[in-house]
């Protein structure tokens, strides 16, 4: 709804002010400048559209030196009209005795050159005011169809993604998403300690190292002991490394545990707020959006949100504290075989950051390879019926065979990739362990440097460059963790557009007098599905609704649910206008019965009372019986235990509508909507549906839309939408009297009917 | 509401069940006599004593009864047989084993109508898992067993019932 207006008077540059002077008069103003990107040659370039309150002009360059400039009086215009041509759109207006073609451009601005024809419109009619009533402009430039741009930087957003990742604001996402564990506080600091407890005593071993070599096992001349103070060193030694292991051990696995604790417990919380958030939205949310989408949010992006805050971040923490660390080690050991050693870091974070691009792309392009392939399988094996008759097994197998082999290359290039990587990597690393023993070894045999240090050295060097390069990974786990985060607050801010204000107060039970007053509505802006529609309803009267497709017959009943708000004008129950009651005490009066019910996962007795959980057995098997659906029930093997829906027994549309209709039965609606009830049905189950329906109407305001005629016949007036606009209204007798569209209808469909009877 | 109840023709509570000459199960209500009638449960799991649907020889419905403890005594015990029969339905007392040869489990169980064996042809759609401990089984045959409380069992046949559900 949120369409950018464009401004319609750009800068004009000097030299085009300059050529244009000559055809303006002293007191013209350009009201209108505006830039197309295609000229009117075709080719591509910048060319102009100007207007004053007296003329239009248009200035393009055509390839040649000097300006092609028109000129129109805007007195003489008649229309204007936008044309989204396959794939450049035109702007064109027409005099009474030519046409003008002002502008091309190509897609991109569509949406700005609808706000030029608006301007447009306006200065016209400001110089022929003669004219208002007629209708000048001609056409609307649709919407970029192909990819979806991002509305505050205009770049496209991948369609797999859902949001731009050029404005993700990657550090006030993941503050947001902390500040979910900001409840859980304790837990988030008493991991903190035991994680930077843990890691540093998993870094003690190498010291301990140094210190058995110096002291014990080879000491130097000055350290040298007698064998009994050597042993005692040794258990010393070996007692304290056996406390380090321990407790590092014991230390990781409380931290494990309280960790995935506090991620469940975020994630639990956002989890649900999540879903309950969803339930609050109106239906132009969930019209708006894919299912798929909108489950994974929960499913998918709530759990990864999990994996960054468990283990994702603490990773993070331990690997920048473990090389902190060990560096200080380094240097404090000896500062100049520290710089030395290392040296081959920026080496193997650039090879690591390389390889890490080339494997995403590789994979990406593999993935696509399969998804190629179940492409192709889901194609033809459901339609090998096709294959045979046509005789074309030969061909659908060498198509195979192409994909195959490119998924084998790919996955061999992946192999050859994924065996340079290990070999490359671990000589990086052996890198500097060479530097350590040329230089170090040197130190050594020179004694400036003790045994013990030179392979505390060594030791260090292997656990330093694990972290570094899994922080090289940093970026890309940041980005997916705030696409989650990002699609998931979307969800949460998204603000529901149907809402009880403040001061609604619970409709008591109705009569059922349904009142229109000059509604209008429509779902995007300018385009009204419903316009000034008025009618009254009487308490129990049974209104058909009847139409071409797309009438706004669907659109009437949404609003009496109030699924949509109205633009203008008021929809009164009994007086009370629909604004000012409780959403829940409204729907809790209206009973709705579609064309394709819906059943849920569950028994047929629970689905029944769907909207009546607490009804008795007796009130379940007296609606199902109303609704012509008991002795089918219990033909079935657990009778109205029988487990339904996507995982139950598979029942007839015909069955599950009778379901549905039992459902509305025993709700016991005050007003009652059915909504294609019966257009599915063969014609004896659709009688059985009939007279299950007859019982239900009576004494409820009852809205019916179909396309069969035929089954709106025990309806009171019938009310024809056309364009959504009330074309008709009245019984059926005197609607065939008025000889209008009704009649026309109903002369067609028994003409039909005819037609099937031969 | 009572509108919707009023559709329904509960039995009086004076309804006789009999067997007849024939061994067929036989109504006796308000002086009228409907020989060999069908009993059915319309909520066999949740309710089996309730709402117990009576119909004629030609399969027309003559009433319902709303609960079947408040018949006489005599036609409780001759309509709790009839049930029986209608709804065999073994309940299993321990599980020995569940063996699984090219993807189908045979389960090995003490019922308490003695041992069986069957194979059940998908645990997906043919073990359910009601509530409360209860698990419905149907084996390759459409025969179909119950277990009332898996949790009750013993530890060994707890055991692999979990794995199964």
């Amino acid at each position: 709804m949120s369409e950018t207006t464009h401004t319609t008077t750009e800068t004009i540059p000097e030299e085009i002010q300059k050529n244009i002077a000559t055809h303006l008069q002293p007191d013209e103003h350009i009201q209108l400048s505006i830039t197309s990107d295609i000229r009117l040659d075709g080719t591509f370039g910048e060319s102009w559209l100007l207007a004053t309150h007296r003329q239009i002009i248009t200035y393009s360059l055509n390839g040649s030196n000097t300006p092609h400039i028109v000129t129109l009086p805007l007195s003489e215009i008649t229309g204007i009209e936008a044309k989204d041509l396959m794939g450049s759109g035109h702007l064109k207006v027409r005099t009474p005795t030519q046409g003008t073609t002002l502008a091309r451009f190509t897609k991109g601005l569509n949406a700005k050159f609808n706000d030029v024809i608006k301007s447009l419109e306006q200065l016209v009619k400001d110089a022929r005011p003669s004219v208002e009533d007629e209708k000048l402009v001609k056409g609307k430039l649709g919407r970029t169809a192909a990819g979806k741009r991002c509305d505050s930087c205009g770049k496209v957003i991948p369609h797999w993604n859902g949001v731009c990742p050029n404005c993700l604001d990657t550090r006030k996402l993941l503050t947001r998403l902390l500040s979910y564990a900001l409840p859980h506080w304790k837990l988030a600091t008493f991991s903190l300690v035991l994680l930077l407890t843990a890691t540093f005593i998993s870094l003690m071993p190498p010291l301990l190292m140094r210190e058995l070599l110096d002291n014990v096992l080879a000491p130097t001349a000055e350290n040298f002991v007698v064998k009994e103070a050597a042993y005692a060193q040794l258990y010393l030694l070996v007692g304290l490394f056996f406390l380090i292991t321990f407790s590092q051990s014991g230390l990781n696995a409380i931290r494990s545990y309280i960790l995935s604790k506090l991620g469940q417990q975020v994630t639990y919380d956002l989890r649900n707020q999540v879903y309950r958030h969803l339930h609050r939205h109106s239906l132009s949310f969930y019209n708006e959006r894919e299912t798929g989408r909108i489950m994974a949010s929960i499913t998918q992006d709530v759990g990864r949100l999990q994996d960054f805050i468990s283990d994702g971040l603490q990773e993070i923490i331990r690997d920048v504290l473990t090389i902190i660390i060990i560096c200080g080690i380094l240097f404090s050991l000896n500062a100049k075989l520290a710089a030395l050693a290392l040296l081959p870091t920026p080496l193997l974070v650039y090879a690591t950051l390389n390889f890490s691009e080339r494997f995403h792309r590789t994979y990406r392009g593999l993935w696509r390879r399969w998804a190629g392939i179940s492409a192709l399988l889901a194609d033809t094996i459901p339609g090998v019926r096709v294959v045979k008759a046509f005789a074309q097994e030969d061909r659908e197998v060498s198509k195979f065979e192409t994909r195959s082999e490119d998924l084998r290359d790919g996955e061999i290039r992946v192999a050859g990739l994924r065996s340079v990587f290990n070999p490359v990597m671990s000589f990086i690393t052996s890198i500097g362990t060479l530097i350590i023993w040329f230089v170090g070894g040197g130190s050594v045999i020179e004694k400036t440097l003790s045994i013990g240090e030179f392979v505390a050295f060594t030791q260090y060097m292997f656990r330093f460059y694990g972290p570094v390069q899994s922080l090289c990974n940093l970026n890309h786990r940041f980005q997916r963790a705030s696409t989650s985060a990002e699609r998931v607050f979307e969800v949460l801010d998204t603000q529901p557009d149907v809402t009880d204000h403040p001061k609604v107060v619970t409709l008591p039970r109705i009569a059922g007098k349904v009142e229109f007053k000059d509604v209008t509505f429509s779902y995007e802006p300018s385009k009204p599905i419903i316009k000034d529609l008025s009618f009254t309803i009487e308490p129990g009267e049974m209104i058909g609704l009847a139409g071409h497709s797309g009438a706004g017959k669907s659109t009437l009943i949404n609003l009496i649910c109030r699924f949509y708000d109205i633009e203008s004008g008021q929809i009164l129950i009994d007086g009370h206008d629909l604004q000012d009651v409780s959403l829940k005490s409204l729907r809790d009066q209206i009973g709705v019965v579609l064309q394709d019910p819906f059943l849920f996962n569950g028994p047929i007795a629970e689905n029944i009372a769907y909207g009546k959980p607490e009804a008795s057995l007796a009130e379940i098997v007296g609606a199902a019986k109303a609704a012509n659906a008991h002795d089918f029930i219990l033909r079935l093997p657990d009778g109205y235990d029988t487990p339904v829906g996507e995982r139950g027994v598979r029942l007839s549309g015909g069955e599950r509508q009778r379901i549905s209709i039992a459902r509305a039965i025993l709700r016991d609606p005050r007003i009652l909507i059915l909504d294609e009830a019966t257009s599915s049905m063969d014609t004896e189950t659709e009688a059985q549906i009939q007279e299950a329906l007859y019982r239900l109407i009576q004494g409820r305001t009852t809205f019916a839309i179909a396309h069969r005629l035929s089954t709106l016949k025990h309806a009171h007036r019938l009310l024809i939408i056309e364009k959504g606009e009330l074309a008709e209204i009245g019984s059926h007798d005197e609607l065939i009297e008025q000889d209008g569209i009704y009649a026309r209808l109903c002369h067609m469909q028994t003409e039909l009917s005819k037609l099937r009877a031969v | 509401m009572n509108q919707l109840t009023s559709e329904l023709t509960f039995l009086p509570q004076d309804a006789r069940f009999y067997l007849n000459t024939f061994d067929d199960l036989s109504l006796n209500v308000s002086g009228q006599t409907y020989d060999n009638v069908t009993v059915e449960r319309a909520f066999p799991l949740n309710a089996p004593d309730q709402f117990i649907i009576v119909k004629d020889d030609q399969g027309n419905e003559i009433g319902i009864i709303e609960h079947l403890y408040k018949l006489p005594k005599d036609s409780v015990t001759i309509l709790q047989e009839a049930l029986e029969q209608t709804y065999y339905l073994p309940q299993i007392t321990k599980i020995h084993s569940v063996e699984t040869n090219f993807h189908i489990p045979t389960w090995k169980v003490d019922t308490d109508k003695g041992p069986r064996e069957f194979e059940i042809p998908s645990s997906r759609r043919d073990v359910r898992v009601v509530g409360g401990g209860r698990v419905l089984l149907r084996d390759a045959d459409g025969n179909r067993y119950e277990i009332a409380d898996y949790r009750k069992l013993d530890l060994e046949s707890q055991a692999i019932v979990e794995t199964m559900i």
